[in-house]
């Protein structure tokens, strides 16, 4: 699953280093922008829905934390 | 109470004296008795608006919080899931409801005029007489904030607050009263309601602060603001070329009005040991629109984001639509879709937000222009971008011409001369159909106030002011420099500094202090 969403990262935001970053939002790496378009890859990708409430620094901080929000959706669902 | 007098300085060197005199655990009583005094010295009437606010969304916060921690207890997990849906649903009315009437206040107190002036000129004549209100203090600031602590609430981000007479300070600190920021429950509390011991750091930082602010309004914005209101206000008179000098000069009013005020009153708030939300970050250096914007007004930006542009973006419609989307529109149009209308609908909000008035929305309209527009051009821009050289100085440099060049027309409209759209319109016409600079003599501007007595006190203000912000924007704290000299160098240029700002500011009888430009929004 982390070399799909790699790959989503990376066409969303080509000039972000997604394999060694691991404070995309607490660093600026990722706004608000960016995160809406990433929401949306993920979401139709893996078939899981993302609230706003899920909206936090803490889930894509790194590839891996959505990787763990997308888990957790899709356990949820 | 005005803020720019030598009123308010009393009030708060009296209020920081109690602080530290009361033992700690009743700090926050100080503080909240201190709110008191200072807006009713505002007025009673803007008080009890307040404190109607301050009482119904501290009753929702507690009901909200009801619901979140209700637990269940059914016999199966489709029952489970049943109780929590209508929970869930139960909640979403209590918040909604609790926004329409918080909002509706607003609404009500800040557009109704503008609304049924709007309705009668439709219809060419007086259908209903638009009633007068009195606008509260800084009703714009304490409503949002409210209303994030309400939705956080809602989503679990933190427990609702419980003593009343905490929720009423975190709603009413007079810091943040008079022009925000719109600062965040859980950011704010612990030091709010905590108490801080006195600290030299804080002191010493809290009047640095206050003076970059006095410097910024006294010696800048209020300088500057006769001579930008007489020419927004009959710049049909004057030569073309004034209308753009006072549109960029207005940028300059604003910033300093704006973020002096903040400055004083974070400074004021750094003296109780208490960190506000910062609200600017040399919004002039912005290289882009979209960057102006992260700089400028960021605590309004970040409520924005969290509670208007995220809630649209991810809502049952958009999502639908960008799936449709996905059908006609390339990819890179498609990822694009939903955060182009947000930003959109964003900045339309930001407009109205601004003040009643067709010029307000045409504001809110030309910034989401723009911003979408920016985030629709990135697959045609993007390979042009990448063959630039990144990190020369003429990129920048072009790049803070271009946006400082779209701000000064926003500014065309935002302060448009009663809010009207055709007055902004005219003035923007005036400007390029007749600039006329051969008519443009010194002797023309000493008339309008700009004379060199004046420039003699403003530029050297303005070069402190630029000076300030590039060391900020460089990484320089200037806090931190001047708290590596010596004590007693550190005492003599705080005393020497504060007494030269007192004593050419206030001590001098021309100076009349302004109002705040967004005081009343």
């Amino acid at each position: 699953m982390i070399e799909k969403i790699y790959e989503i990262l990376e066409e969303c935001c080509p000039d972000v280093d997604f394999r060694t970053e691991k404070n995309l939002v607490d660093d600026g790496l990722l706004e608000s922008l960016d995160i809406v378009m990433i929401v949306n890859e993920l979401a139709e990708e893996f078939d899981v829905r993302i609230g706003v409430e899920d909206i936090l620094p803490e889930n894509f901080n790194s590839a891996e934390a959505m990787t763990a929000l997308v888990v957790r959706l899709q356990g949820e669902e | 109470m005005s803020v720019n007098g030598v009123g308010f300085l009393l009030f708060v060197l009296i209020s920081v004296i109690l602080y530290y005199v009361i033992p700690k655990k009743y700090r926050f009583s100080v503080l909240l008795g201190c709110s008191a005094v200072f807006y009713l010295s505002n007025g009673v009437g803007a008080a009890v608006y307040m404190l109607t606010t301050v009482v119904f969304t501290y009753g929702a916060g507690l009901l909200l919080d009801r619901f979140g921690k209700k637990r269940f207890h059914c016999e199966t997990a489709e029952e489970k899931k049943k109780a929590k849906n209508r929970l869930k649903k139960q909640k979403q009315a209590v918040l909604a409801a609790a926004l329409v009437v918080n909002f509706l206040v607003l609404a009500i107190l800040k557009y109704s005029g503008f609304f049924l002036a709007s309705v009668n000129s439709i219809f060419g004549r007086t259908i209903v007489t638009a009633p007068s209100f009195l606008l509260p203090l800084g009703i714009s600031f304490y409503i949002f904030q409210t209303a994030g602590y309400l939705i956080d609430v809602y989503r679990g981000k933190y427990g609702a607050e419980r003593n009343f007479g905490k929720y009423a300070l975190f709603a009413g600190y007079f810091p943040q009263l008079v022009q925000g920021p719109i600062n965040r429950y859980n950011e704010l509390k612990d030091t709010l309601f905590g108490g801080s011991d006195l600290d030299w750091e804080n002191i010493r930082c809290g009047i640095l602060r206050m003076m970059v602010g006095i410097l910024k309004k006294a010696m800048i914005a209020d300088v500057l603001a006769p001579f930008v209101s007489l020419v927004y206000s009959d710049f049909g008179n004057y030569p073309g070329i004034l209308s753009f000098l006072a549109a960029f000069l207005y940028c300059i009013q604003l910033y300093c009005d704006f973020s002096g005020g903040v400055d004083l009153l974070c400074g004021v708030s750094r003296l109780f040991g208490v960190g506000m939300a910062e609200n600017f970050n040399q919004p002039y250096f912005a290289v882009s629109l979209a960057d102006f914007w992260r700089r400028w007004h960021i605590s309004l930006g970040e409520w924005m984001k969290d509670y208007l542009f995220y809630p649209l973006a991810f809502s049952p419609a958009l999502t639908k639509l960008t799936k449709w989307s996905r059908k006609f529109l390339p990819a890179e149009y498609t990822k694009r879709l939903t955060p182009c209308i947000c930003t959109f609908v964003v900045f339309l909000a930001v407009g109205v937000w601004q003040g009643p008035g067709w010029a307000n929305v045409a504001y809110g309209l030309w910034n989401g222009f723009w911003m979408s527009l920016g985030l629709l051009w990135v697959p045609f821009s993007q390979p042009f971008k990448d063959k630039l050289p990144s990190g020369k100085v003429f990129v920048t440099v072009w790049g803070v011409l271009r946006t400082n060049f779209l701000v000064i027309i926003g500014r065309y409209f935002s302060n448009a001369h009663n809010a009207s759209l055709g007055n902004a319109l005219s003035m923007l016409k005036h400007t390029v159909v007749s600039p006329d600079v051969t008519s443009c003599s010194f002797a023309l501007l000493d008339e309008l106030g700009l004379g060199v007595g004046v420039m003699l006190r403003l530029i050297p203000a303005l070069c402190v002011l630029f000076c300030i912000s590039l060391a900020k924007e460089k990484g320089v704290d200037l806090a931190q420099w001047f708290g590596n000299r010596r004590g007693s160098v550190q005492f003599v240029l705080l005393f020497a500094a504060l007494l030269l700002i007192v004593m050419g500011v206030y001590g001098n009888d021309a100076y009349t202090p302004i109002a705040y430009v967004y005081e009343n929004v």
